[in-house]
Order: structure tokens, then sequence, then C-alpha cells
């Protein structure tokens, strides 16, 4: 990505001190009885950068579209800086931004296109759009892609255009649901670099991963979710210290009741049989 | 324009960008298809036909086919938009925005109401040209083909939604809607018909769809034009009530 990076708009004032994000009993339980979410109770202060980690079916997903309208809730609340996100959600809306974990582009646009309509979506003007989608093409270097179809584009690339498509209307709250999965070393580290600043720019930032390094040292505080409910939470030392383990990652593998996993105890192994 | 018209107009304009992009097979394929229809029916058989009902055949055919060309345009259209976006879950991107459920679905339909639209028109142009097609009752004629297009988007939106793989929408298609579509009259007057296949084409709904744009073009018509317009009215609403209804719910679109 082009350094330096452009600064981000001035962030609307918010008025209130509404949590960037406020999830209050949320349950979500499927037609086939599975209970993705028990009663889920989180809140992420504005300007916040939070984790939220836990296994491959924990409930994370389920989590972050219970907030941005792509599943309905069974009960509970959720409020994105004091809106409703589930009945009355537009204003909700307006302020998050959501890069999924899939690459979920339409194949039929360009990638100027699909800034371009998304901003239409969240309805912004024709100038308004026009610049950003400049800004970003170039931020993201994208500029020599605009005009191709997405579908053409190497995974890198759309996950470029993914995180480009979530910043397009100057989202509050920007939810990165594991962003860097299946991506290079280097994009890895441009896209921290890039959310990093943001981040200190004003924006809040919920981020889930399976790269424990990275949460351990980009985030304020980490949630651990297991089975569909919030187990732990607070700063990664806080994390450890609840589990007893020197650092994040044992404290995870404690959660998830893997603690042989840890990469201490697979050296005390590997030094004995030497 | 305000915040609400710019987003409802980026859905519609998303929707047409869509099968623009495509315009050989989703404008040009249509055209030809129903030019086929014209020539092979129209010159072929009607050198022998002659008249149906005191009309030229080829005049007497071309409202149908016209209509024909909407509704199928209308239909396919937004089911195969929809059920693609839902496939690559591109349709999320409209989903997490402030778009209301109406709004959705409103911008959905109109994607195929205007893609049928254009074939329609262009049919028409070349019609009125080639072989002198005329507008009789230009207020009836608007009515029927605005009614029958926005309910063929409907019924493409709905499958579209219901679907889970391509053979959902092309069943619909192949083995309900053109079979309905050609035994509703498109190619003869049902009053030609024998027992009981005259009385079991009054039970197609098509056969009074057609009927309606027959008489705006053509001033005939063999079925009674305010209660099907009426009729034609209240099963639109009743589809565009059962597809607001899925959108507010999220049926098939969210989890």
């Amino acid at each position: 990505m082009n350094d330096p990076i452009p600064a981000a708009p001035a962030l609307p004032p918010d008025a209130s001190d509404a949590p960037a994000l406020d999830v209050v009993d949320l349950v979500k339980r499927y037609p086939t009885g599975v209970e993705a979410l028990r009663s889920v109770s989180l809140e992420i202060a504005p300007g916040e950068f939070f984790g939220l980690l836990g296994p491959n079916g924990a409930g994370k997903s389920t989590l972050i579209h219970c907030a941005t309208g792509l599943a309905q809730p069974t009960s509970g609340s959720v409020r994105i800086f004091g809106n409703d996100a589930i009945d009355h959600y537009a204003e909700a809306r307006l302020a998050v931004g959501l890069a999924p974990q899939d690459l979920n582009l339409d194949w039929f646009l360009t990638v100027e296109e699909t800034l371009d309509y998304h901003a239409g979506y969240f309805g912004m003007p024709r100038k308004e759009r026009r610049e950003r989608t400049k800004e970003l093409l170039e931020t993201f270097s994208l500029v020599d892609k605009k005009d191709e179809r997405t579908r053409t584009l190497s995974g890198g690339m759309k996950r470029r255009l993914v995180l480009a498509r979530a910043l397009m209307h100057h989202p509050r709250l920007l939810i990165l649901d594991e962003p860097t999965a299946g991506v290079d070393v280097e994009l890895r580290l441009e896209l921290w670099h890039y959310v990093q600043e943001i981040n200190e720019q004003g924006t809040t930032i919920l981020l889930t991963t399976h790269y424990l390094e990275e949460a351990e040292q980009l985030c304020d505080r980490i949630a651990f979710i297991n089975a569909g409910q919030i187990v732990a939470k607070g700063s990664s030392e806080e994390l450890a210290a609840k589990y007893g383990t020197s650092g994040l990652e044992d404290a995870y593998l404690a959660l998830v009741g893997r603690s042989e996993l840890s990469r201490a105890k697979v050296m005390d192994v590997e030094e004995a049989v030497s | 324009m305000s915040r609400a018209q710019i987003r409802f107009f980026s859905l519609v304009r998303r929707e047409v960008n869509r099968f623009m992009k495509i315009k050989r097979q989703t404008v040009g394929a249509p055209l030809l298809e129903t030019f086929l229809y014209i020539s092979i029916f129209g010159a072929a058989l009607g050198s022998r036909i002659k008249q149906l009902d005191g009309i030229d055949y080829v005049l007497f055919i071309t409202p149908g086919l016209i209509m024909m060309a909407w509704a199928i345009n209308a239909f396919s259209n937004n089911a195969s938009s929809i059920l693609q976006q839902k496939f690559q879950r591109a349709i999320d991107d409209q989903l997490s925005s402030p778009a209301s459920p109406l709004e959705l679905m409103l911008a959905f339909s109109l994607g195929g109401f205007l893609r049928g639209m254009l074939v329609a028109t262009i049919t028409f142009i070349v019609s009125f040209f080639l072989i002198g097609l005329p507008i009789t009752h230009v207020f009836v004629l608007a009515a029927a083909l605005f009614l029958v297009g926005f309910f063929f988007s409907q019924l493409g939106v709905l499958i579209g939604v219901r679907a889970e793989q391509f053979d959902d929408v092309s069943f619909a298609q192949t083995f309900i809607l053109q079979p309905l579509i050609f035994l509703g009259g498109v190619f003869y007057s049902a009053s030609l018909l024998p027992e009981p296949f005259q009385t079991l084409t009054e039970f197609n709904p098509i056969y009074y769809m057609i009927g309606l744009v027959r008489f705006g073009f053509l001033g005939h018509s063999e079925v009674d034009v305010g209660l099907s317009l009426l009729v034609l009215t209240l099963a639109t609403l009743a589809l565009a009530v059962v597809n607001h209804r899925m959108f507010v719910s999220g049926y098939k679109l969210r989890a």
C-alpha cells in the first residue's frame, strides 16, 4: 500500500458517551435448534481496538452478523453508538463497516464499481463517492486494477478490495472478520499498519483473528468466546493472569482445553527426548 | 437527491448494470427469439392461416409475444440476479446497508422490470415499422404492460429468494411459466380450442394478461378487460406483500 496513508476524514462528533458496540443478552438460535449465541453481552468503547477470539464455530461470525443485519437475533439487543441495530437500524448501519471473512465480491462489477455502489447504498453523493473511491484505490494499491472485474483479481487483491469497500462510507466502527486469513505476510503487515492508523484517528475496531500474536499486539482488550458464550475478557495480560499462563496463546489453549499444545510444554518434551 | 434516493438509485443501478454487462445474453437473445417467433409463426404459418378473429395472424400474435418477452425477461432477470448474489454472498453488501426491506425488494424488482421493458419496447418499435402494429387503447395497454411487468418481476424476486440452486429457477421458468404462457393463447384464439381445453384455458391467468395486452394494441379481446385489470392489480399487490414480508423476515436471505 502507498505511504503515507491519507488522513481519514474527521469523524462526526459523538454527542453521547454511548459505547461503539453494546450487546446485551444476545441469543441466536437457528431453526435446527443449534444455539450459536447464548446470552452474549459485550461492550466496546469508542476508539477501542477490540479483539474477539475463539475457536471455529464459537460464535464470532454470528455475533458480527447479528450486529450488521446479516443474521436475525432470537432475542437480546445490539446498539451501535447508542442506535438500535436490529429493528430501527438505519443510523446504526451507517456507522458500521464490515470486512467479512468471505471474499463476497460481485463478479459482475469492476473494482471501481464495487466501491461506488457500496457508497451509493450508504447514500453518499456522487462527488463524495468519486473522491473517496480515488483515495481508497490509491491507499490499497488498486488504481491499476480499477477497471478489472473482481473475479479476475488475486486473493490478496480481493482482500484489499473488501477492506476498502468496508471503509468507503467512513464507518466509525470497523468490523474485521478474520481479515488476514490466507494472505501473505507482506499484505498482512500492510493491513495492520493501516488499521492501526485509522484506529489512532478515532475509528473503533472489532477484530476476529486466529493469529493470537497479532491480537496481543494490536488490541486494547480481548474477549474469548466459546460455544456461544463470552467466557473471559480483558487485556492480554489480564487474560493470561486469569488462566494462570505466561501469555495470550497459552491462555487461549487453556480456554479450548488444549494446554498440552503450549509451546513451552512442547519444548520441554523435545528437550527430554534429546 | 436525498440519501434515501441515492441509496435506492444505486440499488437499481446495480441491477441494470448487471444485465447491461451481458446484454448479448439478456437483451440480444430474447430479441432474436421474439423475432424468430414472429418470422416462423407469423410469416410461415400466417401465409396459411391468414386471419384470426378478423385480424391478420402476424398482428394477432405480436401483442402476446411482446407481453411474453416482458414477462419472461422480468422473471428470469430477477430470479437469476438474486440467486447469483446469494451464491457469492455479494448480496450481503446490500443487506448490511441502511436500505429498508421495501427499498431492497423494489430495487431487485425494478432490474427485471426495466430489462423486460427494454426488450418489449424494441420489439414494439420494430413491429410498428415492419408490420404496422397499432396501439388502439393506450391507457389499457400501459396499465396492462405495467402490471404484467411488475407481476413477473415480483415472481422472479420470489423464486430468486426461495431458490437454493439454479435448477430451482430453471424449473419454475421451463416447467411452469413457459407452458402457461404458450397455453395462454399467444399463438391462437382460445375460442378455436375444443372442450375441455377451452374451459381449462380460462383457468390460466396468463390468458387474461394476453387478452388485456391484445386489447390495448388491437382493440380485440376475448376477456373482460375491467375485471382482468382488477384481478391482475390485486394479484400483483398480493405478490408484492408476500415479497415484502419475505424481505422483512429475511427468509433465505439472512441467517
